[in-house]
């Protein structure tokens, strides 16, 4: 299976990839800084978030990558999420995706060159 | 640590496929406990809620088809457009609840109609799902069919087995069974009675169905020449018998004084060939010693060829049985031709009782229906009231569509509170079900509420949804508002929206008519049923069947115990009469065997007529209080020894020789060793299997003599006793007996014979309550539709019927012109009605006993008592019509 073949992510998929890039993160940290990122636009609930989670795991874009107690309690552990080397390729290969997209976007004046608005 | 509401997101969590839960379900509370002591409660549980409910079933139907395709539910994700259209979505459901709210009892009607109607679908569903939809416990059960023959064979004979296996192509491969009785000695307590399937050797590989613990035979396991005997039990005998002991393989039990070892147990759900069948073991089938090719005692399972099909296989059994006829004409007589029947081994297994079940589901469709009628009669009536409401929306810009989401909305709202409602109607309901269903319903204990009785339920309640709202919807936006505001909305408009809701009236009587006829049928099956004269007087009597150790008792020895046996418990206290028998009538089996009349010897089997052996002890037919026609009955004299004596059934005296009285005539069973008994006596015919309609002739032997005239002495008897007090009292004093005689001796089967007549119609029984059960349900929805309508209709009319009574009509008249239109309604839904019934009661025409698809006796009555309901259900309205009071009607505005 290529990288390319799992492309193009859903919007979703992609915002928890680019997540996880900085480095593990549990369920609820996840979301947390897509709020971050979004500046609150976008807010996961678990139905949503575990079952992206399930696919991209099915398809080994993500894994476990092991488990820590949680911050306030003794018993409790909870399950961190990392991208895979295949998974690092696959939001790659969507990204240069979006970087053509962009591209064309540009061409067709739809927004503004980075080079334009540096200007 | 917990925080609040963590119950009800665990509840919420159970909605999710188990894969799902097991690896994420821990997480997703640790997410909501985060969540919430950041966000609180409130904020929490308005996001997670919807977000846990949408996700669950998208995730489930990601699973169904196995892609993960599904639209995230991701809040503040959407865009402009659909933003506005989820707050006109939350709008419309906020209005709804609030006019829902408004009305409580219109809403609480309307709620309970649609919660009885989804419920009692749900509950049935259930049931037909577990017992006939759910994929049999086979591995491609599509391709695996079961085979015998036609009557008067009815079953296999070993050659034919053998030539049948070499000789279909079409079949990958085919395997024989038979079910003998066995006495099972090992486990936990007294050594039981019961059934082993005998199979020969690609019966595990046709089936495809694993052991659930160890193995089952391997092919030299079968073998003529191997000693091995090995067994494989039955999930229920292992756990019944033998504590579900996971140590059990490799140890030995006893089938009728053999030992033999258990080498693996199957799964619950595998219960074939029989749910009697408590064990299987291997028929080892040798060809060079095959019995005749007369002796049919096998049925037969194969599985279809991959690249064959089932009339290639039938085509090429009936090639086979064709030549057959012709090679072996001493066997088959070309009136008996030999038929060889293959179907599919679903048809096999749930046949019986798929026409039951289907009728059932049926009528509660029917149901349905009436209640989304009647709901969408009582919506039309408040859309009436609402009708300047709605006028005033359109006049204030309100689009057609717009205003038609709304009342859309709204129904889908009321079938989703009903189908909540409903869910509970169907737990409770499905339990009363399972607890009611006769034992013989296959699968009724493997019932359960599985992904596709949910998807059942919201088809159900969204059709219904669309069904009960659409018309009043349509209606409403039709209306012309300029109209509807100008007289208030008060008295134009309701013509046209009368006709509907009459037709909605019509309808009702029309389901109701239907179902009414169908249940009036089967209760009438089950009187003439009940009416039928069995042959013998089945109250009072108490029966219990004993099975000797074989090998321990020779023809003497068991004629002493029987002797005995019956001796003592005839000498109990309340007991007037006692006798043995070697198979109960009803419970019994109807297979004819092969005999010669006469003195006259005939060569071939088919030539020769046939009768049904039963053996039985003294007083058998005063036990039984079955009549004798002529002649005498049995007496101790008739033992061995003495002259050899039969008595006949009245039906085999007709056949074999009309018009003569048998006394005095001779029969044999078919053999040289057998020999000719002089008939004594002819009784009444007596029902040997269930209710059926044909008995075959039967032939009585005495048990004394029965090892030579019967061919053998039955090991296994039925002990009868009747008593002029409560048979069931008998039963520890009757075991006793039979343990004080021969401790090692299997007791089985210990009924009152009235249980036994019982048991074989429970599933009519079953059916029957239940349709009469939906029929009442029907009758009072028509008779709560009826009145609603014409009720409504005369509050309408207060004024026209205010004018009529001021220009001097009597309140008679006024009452009168209520009636009439009611009856309008009434007689047109049953003549539907009666029509419909006609065509739909042909499909349970199979159920029918002794009563017609179209009985007008059932349809007459039927007619009658929907004509009182509806008579009744418009007499309170027509009385409240001729009290108006012209003054009031005609100043009210």
């Amino acid at each position: 299976m290529t990288p390319e073949s799992q492309t193009p992510l859903k919007p979703v998929e992609l915002l928890i990839l680019s997540m996880l890039s900085a480095g593990e993160r549990h369920g609820y940290g996840i979301r947390q800084d897509i709020i971050d990122h979004t500046n609150g636009a976008i807010a996961l609930e678990a139905g949503n978030l575990y079952r992206t989670i399930r696919r991209l795991e099915a398809d080994a874009i993500v894994e476990e990558s092991g488990r820590r107690a949680a911050a306030d309690s003794d018993d409790e552990r909870r399950r961190y999420y990392r991208l895979t080397p295949f998974g690092k390729r696959v939001l790659a290969a969507e990204l240069e995706r979006l970087r053509a997209l962009v591209r064309l976007g540009e061409q067709r004046r739809i927004i503004a060159p980075l080079a334009a608005r540096r200007a | 640590m917990s925080v609040p509401g963590e119950r009800l997101v665990r509840a919420l969590l159970a909605l999710y496929p188990r894969e799902f839960r097991a690896r994420y379900a821990a997480d997703m509370l640790d997410f909501y406990r985060e969540r919430v002591r950041n966000d609180g409660m409130l904020r929490t549980w308005f996001a997670a809620v919807p977000d846990l409910v949408a996700n669950a079933l998208a995730e489930r139907f990601a699973w169904l088809h196995h892609e993960a395709e599904c639209a995230p539910v991701v809040a503040r994700m959407h865009t402009r457009y659909r933003e506005e259209h989820m707050s006109i979505l939350v709008q419309d459901v906020r209005y709804a609840l609030r006019s829902m709210r408004r009305r409580p009892s219109f809403t609480a009607v309307v709620l309970l109609t649609l919660a009885l109607g989804i419920g009692a679908n749900s509950a049935i569903f259930t049931v037909v799902n577990a017992t006939i939809l759910r994929p049999l416990p086979f591995a491609d059960a599509a391709r695996i069919v079961d085979f015998t023959h036609e009557d008067p064979y009815s079953s296999v004979s070993e050659p034919e087995f053998w030539d049948y296996e070499r000789g279909v192509a079409g079949l990958e491969k085919l395997a024989a069974y038979s079910t003998p009785s066995i006495v099972l000695d090992g486990g936990d307590g007294d050594p039981l009675r019961t059934y082993t399937a005998r199979v020969s050797r690609d019966f595990f590989d046709i089936v495809g169905v694993k052991p659930m613990l160890g193995r089952t035979f391997t092919p030299d396991e079968f073998s003529p020449s191997t000693h091995a005997r090995v067994t494989v039990l039955g999930h229920r005998l292992w756990v019944q018998q033998f504590g579900a002991d996971p140590r059990i393989i490799g140890k030995t039990v006893q089938i009728t004084g053999t030992p033999f070892t258990v080498i693996g147990v199957m799964p619950a759900a595998f219960t074939f060939p029989d749910v009697e069948a408590s064990l299987w073991t291997p028929w080892r089938m040798n060809p060079d010693s095959l019995w005749t090719r007369n002796n049919h005692y096998l049925r037969l399972v194969g599985r279809i060829a991959p690249s064959s099909s089932l009339a290639q296989v039938r085509a090429q059994v009936r090639t086979l049985d064709t030549r057959w006829m012709h090679d072996f004409p001493e066997t088959y007589s070309p009136d008996k031709p030999l038929t060889g029947t293959v179907q599919p081994i679903a048809d096999y297994l749930l046949g019986p009782t798929r026409p039951f079940l289907l009728a059932l589901l049926g009528a509660v469709g029917l149901i349905l229906l009436i209640a989304s009628v009647n709901v969408a009669n009582l919506l039309l009536v408040r859309g009436e009231a609402r009708r300047k409401e709605v006028a005033i929306r359109a006049a204030l810009g309100a689009s057609r569509s717009r205003i038609m989401r709304q009342l859309m909305t709204e129904s889908m709202l009321f079938a989703a509170f009903g189908a909540l409602l409903g869910v509970a109607v169907a737990w409770v309901g499905t339990g009363v079900l399972v607890d009611l269903a006769p034992g013989d319903l296959p699968r009724i204990d493997q019932v359960s509420v599985d992904l596709r009785v949910v998807l059942f339920t919201i088809a159900i309640t969204m059709l219904t949804g669309v069904a009960f709202g659409l018309l009043p919807a349509l209606r409403m936006r039709r209306g012309d508002s300029a109209d509807a505001l100008r007289d208030g909305g008060k008295t134009s408009g309701h013509i046209a929206s009368g006709a509907a809701r009459r037709t909605l009236v019509v309808a009702e009587i029309t389901l109701a008519v239907m179902i009414l006829a169908g249940a009036g049928l089967l209760v009438r099956s089950l009187i003439q049923l009940r009416a039928m004269d069995l042959g013998f007087d089945p109250d009072g009597v108490m029966t219990l069947q004993v099975t000797l150790p074989r090998g321990k008792y020779n023809d003497t020895t068991a004629a002493l115990f029987i002797d005995q046996l019956v001796s003592r418990t005839r000498s109990l206290p309340g007991v007037t009469s006692a006798s043995a028998v070697d198979n109960l009538p009803i419970s019994g089996s109807d297979n004819g065997w092969s005999i010669m009349i006469d003195g006259v010897v005939v060569k071939t089997i088919a030539e020769a007529p046939s009768a049904r052996p039963e053996v039985v002890t003294p007083e058998y037919f005063r036990t039984m209080q079955t009549r004798m026609v002529r002649g005498r009955g049995f007496t101790p004299l008739d033992r061995a020894g003495a002259p050899f004596v039969a008595v006949v059934s009245e039906g085999l005296a007709r056949t074999l020789w009309p018009g003569v009285d048998p006394i005095g005539h001779t029969l044999k069973m078919f053999g040289a060793q057998s020999p000719w008994t002089t008939i004594v006596g002819v009784v009444r015919d007596v029902k040997l299997r269930g209710l059926q309609k044909d008995i075959p002739g039967t032939m009585y032997f005495p048990y004394a003599q029965s090892g030579q005239s019967a061919y053998v002495t039955p090991t296994s008897m039925t002990l009868v006793a009747r008593t002029n007090g409560d048979p069931t009292a008998l039963a520890p004093q009757m075991r006793r007996i039979v343990r004080s005689l021969d401790g090692s001796a299997a007791i089985s089967r210990v009924t009152p014979m009235r249980a036994v007549v019982g048991d074989s119609i429970a599933s009519r029984r079953f059916t029957t309550l239940l349709l009469a059960g939906f029929a009442a349900l029907a009758l009072a929805l028509a008779g709560i539709g009826i009145y609603g309508v014409v009720s409504y209709g005369v509050s309408q009319r207060t004024y026209e019927i205010g004018v009529r009574v001021a220009m001097g009509a009597s309140a008679a008249s006024i009452a009168r012109l209520v009636m009439r239109e009611a009856a309008g309604m009434t007689v047109i839904g049953l003549a539907l009605g009666v029509a419909g019934a006609l065509v739909a009661d042909r499909l349970i025409r199979s159920m029918l006993v002794d009563v017609s698809a179209g009985d007008p006796l059932t349809l007459v009555s039927v007619v009658l008592l929907l004509a009182v309901v509806a008579a009744t259900a418009c007499a309170l309205p027509a009385r409240r019509a001729a009290a108006v009071n012209p003054t009031a009607a005609l100043r009210n505005d």
